[in-house]
């Protein structure tokens, strides 16, 4: 079978066949039993998987989601009916079932209570393999529709109205929540309902803790990844007043947390620098010598010299700054160096399985010469493995950040991996 | 006939010429080579052969290596194990982005030298799964 054809019949990555391959097999049970449930699973934000961590990483979530998918299914009142996913590469499923002739079609209320267990297995799953950060990033929305077979029309035709109208009612779902999650973050905004967890920055060759990023959480647990917090305030029209408690607290954690010489990394949108109440003079920091301001290249600046000009204003007061997320975009070299930056934190898409990737190595030795060239220093985060934390080290990257070498935590460095030899600390270093 | 350390290759390029000189050159160096001069082609032999490694030209008529390279990449059993070395010049970073995305693993830039193929070659075979090439040797005997 060629290339081209399989493709068009099952998803390479979790091997489930595409609507259009199932179709067809399930023609005359449905013929015979009259009627036919379909179940639409939206996974929501999953395209934010791959904008921060790249493509490899939604690949690798998108196969456990299936394998999970599987599994609890297969666990399930619904053992025997059909998973599949819309078409190939879709992060969306979908499941057919057509009930056994002894048995009548599962209720709303068993179906919601069922629907309520798969997505708590298939996010448990992900979480276990890959993580609190990633399962917390993404919701689950579960769509139904009963389609009562009429010989009349063509099934085929019953059969996609039927996953269209399954996947209206997970947008419904979705719009819903989303109002509860706008309903939240107010909350979270009036209480202050923040904390800070911080991950430290270490140089690479003594893994001696150079600065820590600021990493804000909700308290709330459909708050607790800043991705979704920003998502739901950029919705709301809330950026400003989320960035500003974000600061407030990551500030007020500074004089415990930081030893002698270390800095502070505090994420900064773009868009915060347009906020009246983000000055230099109303920030509450001691010594600004100690912040570094993390920009993201993912948002497009649009007006270049002003924007040089207020980072100016900070950076006269002795803040520095740091580019995140950079290489991420198509921009190239030339808009870092328009913002000068001190640090250059690599895109992680770039680290996740660098020794394996020879263009990824090349990319980051040009960024690495780049910013020695301009006097900058170049982070490597998401380093989650040796191989990976070896090869920027032999690359000649500056500093290093991940769960190789540091979780974060909200006391700074309190945890280490156990199997992970603790790192020879030398004095001197940078 | 093939082993761990020479898997066998295929060489991806519309120009014979150029199939060729890379061709004569590596199976002088003891690996398996065999030679498609289009997308098509290239796709076929892929699913006949199981090559742990490829060598592809980007500018082709029809299926241009990129396509390739994306269709290779999501084979429902090759496409993870198979390692891709585009033969084009990545001359900029947004070039090279754009090689990541396709799923590339390397690139060798043209017009190129034989003995930088052969190196490339090389630290590419390293990498490949004991799997990949033992499956790929043992389909061929």
């Amino acid at each position: 079978m060629s290339v081209d054809y399989h493709q068009l019949l099952r998803d390479s990555l979790t091997r489930l066949p595409t609507v259009g391959a199932t179709v067809d097999s399930i023609r005359k049970a449905v013929q015979e039993r009259g009627e036919l449930v379909i179940l639409y699973f939206n996974f929501d934000r999953y395209s934010k998987v791959e904008e921060v961590y790249g493509w490899e990483k939604l690949d690798s979530v998108l196969e456990t989601t299936g394998e999970a998918m599987r599994a609890a299914l297969a666990k399930s009142a619904l053992a025997s009916a059909k998973l599949m996913v819309s078409f190939p590469n879709d992060d969306d499923f979908v499941v057919f079932h057509v009930p056994r002739d002894d048995t009548p079609a599962a209720s709303d209320a068993e179906i919601t209570e069922l629907t309520a267990s798969l997505k708590d297995s298939v996010s448990s799953e992900i979480e276990r393999a890959h993580g609190e950060d990633i399962a917390s990033l993404f919701d689950i929305f579960v769509g139904r529709a009963l389609v009562v077979y009429n010989p009349k029309l063509r099934l085929e035709r019953q059969i996609y109205r039927g996953i269209r109208e399954a996947a209206n009612a997970s947008k419904s779902l979705e719009h819903r929540e989303q109002a509860k999650k706008i309903s939240d973050l107010r909350e979270t905004l009036r209480d202050r309902g923040l904390y800070i967890e911080y991950h430290p920055i270490v140089v690479t060759d003594t893994q001696k803790v150079f600065g820590y990023e600021a990493l804000a959480r909700g308290k709330m647990r459909s708050m607790r990844s800043p991705e979704v917090m920003f998502e739901i305030a950029a919705q709301s029209d809330l950026i400003w007043d989320l960035s500003r408690l974000c600061r407030e607290r990551a500030i007020e954690g500074m004089g415990k947390l930081l030893q002698d010489g270390e800095l502070l990394f505090m994420n900064v949108d773009p868009a915060d620098f347009a906020d009246p109440s983000f000055d230099v003079n109303t920030l509450n920091v001691k010594d600004p010598t100690r912040v570094v301001i993390e920009i993201t290249e993912r948002t497009a600046i649009k007006d270049y010299p002003k924007f040089r000009g207020r980072l100016k204003e900070f950076r006269d007061k002795g803040y520095r700054f740091a580019v995140d997320d950079a290489g991420s975009g198509y921009a190239g070299l030339g808009s870092i160096a328009n913002l000068e930056p001190d640090f250059i934190k690599l895109d992680m898409s770039l680290i996740n399985c660098i020794d394996q990737n020879f263009i990824k190595q090349n990319l980051v030795e040009t960024m690495v010469r780049f910013a020695n060239e301009h006097g900058a220093m170049v982070i490597a985060e998401g380093v989650e493995r040796k191989e990976e934390y070896d090869m920027v080290k032999s690359l000649g990257v500056h500093l290093v950040q991940g769960f190789f070498v540091h979780k974060p935590s909200a006391t700074g460095v309190n945890w280490r991996p156990p199997m992970h030899p603790a790192p020879a600390v030398t004095e001197g270093a940078k | 006939m093939a082993d761990a350390s020479h898997p066998p290759i295929l060489v991806v390029d519309d120009n014979p010429d150029n199939a060729h000189i890379i061709r004569d050159y590596l199976e002088a160096k003891g690996y398996p080579v065999t030679v498609a001069y289009n997308g098509d082609d290239a796709l076929k032999a892929f699913d006949q052969i199981k090559p742990p490694l490829v060598l592809l030209d980007v500018m082709m008529p029809g299926r241009d290596g990129w396509q390739v390279c994306r269709e290779m990449k999501s084979h429902p059993t090759l496409g993870k194990s198979v390692r891709v070395v585009m033969v084009t010049a990545l001359d900029d970073w947004v070039n090279k982005r754009q090689a990541l995305q396709t799923g590339a693993d390397d690139f060798v830039e043209k017009p190129f030298e034989l003995p930088k193929l052969a190196a490339t070659v090389e630290r590419n075979v390293k990498l490949l799964s004991p799997t990949a090439s033992a499956s790929t040797v043992s389909a061929r005997n």
